[in-house]
């Protein structure tokens, strides 16, 4: 149902009458400059969002900013953080959009959304739980144990959220190639157009 | 014309057709994707902390914290943020040098990347530490940052197909001068920005077809120099309407626009590289 929903998002939505007429997802992938600048911007936009994110989380760590109080940084770094993630945001569902079952079969995109959801996930434990007593460590050069914790855990799963998102742009595991059988399972290799081939079942 | 390294340096052509079949290229070649992803972590990381340098400069951010303050907690980041962009980047870059060799894209980069450490080790960061004055050696260190900055400018703008990505500049500078104008400045910048890119919209979709190459270029072109143009007159009437923040003045916070952009420059002409 959902790769139903994303083959119409591919191919039908904003197709014109013509037989050859583009989709604008088609159009958009297909762009001589606009998918371009898109994942540039989708890139460049790390360096305002997991490059703040990481000087937070470095605070939280206690090991920048100890003599500067943990709701200063928040209130004085997090805006531009939430700034560019909503560029990440906006520029990665059009980058999306542009090859939607490209991505629903890569299996790098859906490690990265798995990683994306536990960083949003730490987030709000973080909000609701964690700094509910922040005003008895707010301004300690080392935040408690829990604090701490949350950080390290934002810290790895923005890196792994990096990781396998640089890692969807390289076809060591794109369906249709000979892949383990966990590959192609993981991946939905049998729905896509290629289809799934298991290295378990070629001809040694 | 050609801008690309094999113009400016032909002799050297059969060394670098060596360079990913001998260490340390053959070495970082079956794991170039780990160490990209290596050379993204530390642009985040430089990315971040010049971020928050400079826009202390400018007179946003952390402004609880003297500019020496917030300049002493993020000096080992920005330090192991620009070690860790060189040294992948050479790793990377001699696994991969043909391309880079032959890259116009690659010539605007390395300009940016060596206006970018003077910009930040020779101005920022010393500004920072006297809270925002500008020293006799930071004056020169600033002549010759913005020297190369303009230089590699020019580079990515005259490159084709690479030029589309001074756009990511553009977008970097408008963002920055939203974030830091107020008032009645920062709505009256917004309203023209977003009448700029509407305009932009109807010339570029409605009045020239999508698909007239041949008028869109030069339509862009133009739009590009009235889009800086309205960013930069909006980030001079901010930076001489909002006063000293800490001891930096005019000077100072005109060159933390320019420490900061200069390394958006320098990572947009990286990703250009895999565009053209």
């Amino acid at each position: 149902m959902l790769r139903d929903f994303l083959v119409w998002l591919a191919t039908r939505l904003g197709k014109g009458p013509g037989e050859y007429d583009l989709s604008w997802s088609e159009a958009l992938a297909g762009s001589l400059n606009f998918w371009g600048l898109l994942e540039g911007t989708h890139v460049l936009a790390l360096m305002l969002f997991a490059g703040t994110i990481f000087l937070v989380d470095l605070r939280l760590l206690g090991v920048a900013f100890k003599k500067t109080p943990v709701s200063v940084i928040s209130d004085r770094v997090l805006p531009l953080t939430v700034a560019g993630f909503l560029l990440m945001v906006l520029t990665g569902v059009a980058l999306f959009y542009a090859k939607p079952l490209v991505y629903y079969h890569n299996l790098w995109f859906r490690l990265k959304l798995v990683f994306l959801a536990l960083a949003l996930i730490n987030i709000l434990v973080f909000h609701w739980r964690v700094q509910r007593n922040r005003h008895d460590w707010d301004a300690a050069p080392r935040p408690p144990a829990p604090a701490r914790i949350s950080a390290t855990v934002s810290i790895l799963a923005w890196v792994a959220v990096i990781t396998f998102g640089r890692f969807i742009a390289y076809d060591w595991y794109e369906c249709g190639k000979p892949l383990p059988r966990w590959a192609n399972a993981a991946q939905e290799c049998a729905t896509s157009d290629r289809g799934a081939i298991d290295l378990e079942d070629m001809p040694q | 014309m050609s801008l690309a390294p094999q113009d400016f340096f032909p002799a050297i052509a059969p060394w670098v057709a060596t360079l990913d079949d001998t260490f340390p290229g053959a070495w970082v070649k079956p794991y170039f994707a780990q160490w990209e992803v290596l050379h993204l972590l530390s642009i985040a990381l430089l990315g971040g902390a010049s971020i928050l340098l400079n826009l202390r400069l400018i007179g946003y951010g952390l402004t609880d914290e003297t500019p020496a303050e917030v300049e002493r907690n993020v000096r080992p980041w920005m330090h192991l943020g620009v070690a860790g962009v060189i040294v992948t980047g050479l790793l990377i870059g001699a696994s991969n040098a043909e391309r880079l060799y032959t890259s116009e894209a690659f010539t605007a980069k390395m300009l940016g990347l060596a206006a970018a450490i003077v910009l930040t080790y020779g101005v920022a960061m010393p500004a920072a530490r006297r809270d925002g004055a500008l020293g006799g050696a930071g004056r020169l260190w600033a002549l010759a940052g913005l020297a190369i900055f303009a230089l590699g400018l020019l580079v990515f703008g005259v490159s084709k197909l690479v030029n589309p990505g001074l756009w990511h500049v553009i977008t970097a500078a408008a963002l920055v001068v939203l974030f830091v104008t107020r008032g009645l400045t920062r709505i009256l910048y917004l309203t023209g920005l977003v009448a700029l890119i509407a305009v932009q919209w109807v010339m570029t979709h409605l009045v020239i077809p999508p698909d007239d190459f041949a008028r869109l270029d030069p339509a862009n072109k133009a739009f590009a120099w009235v889009f800086a143009a309205w960013v930069l007159g909006a980030a001079v009437v901010q930076v001489v309407t909002a006063g000293r923040s800490g001891g930096a003045g005019a000077a100072t916070k005109g060159l933390a626009y320019a420490a900061l952009l200069v390394w958006v420059m320098t990572a947009a002409a990286g990703r250009w590289i895999a565009f053209a």
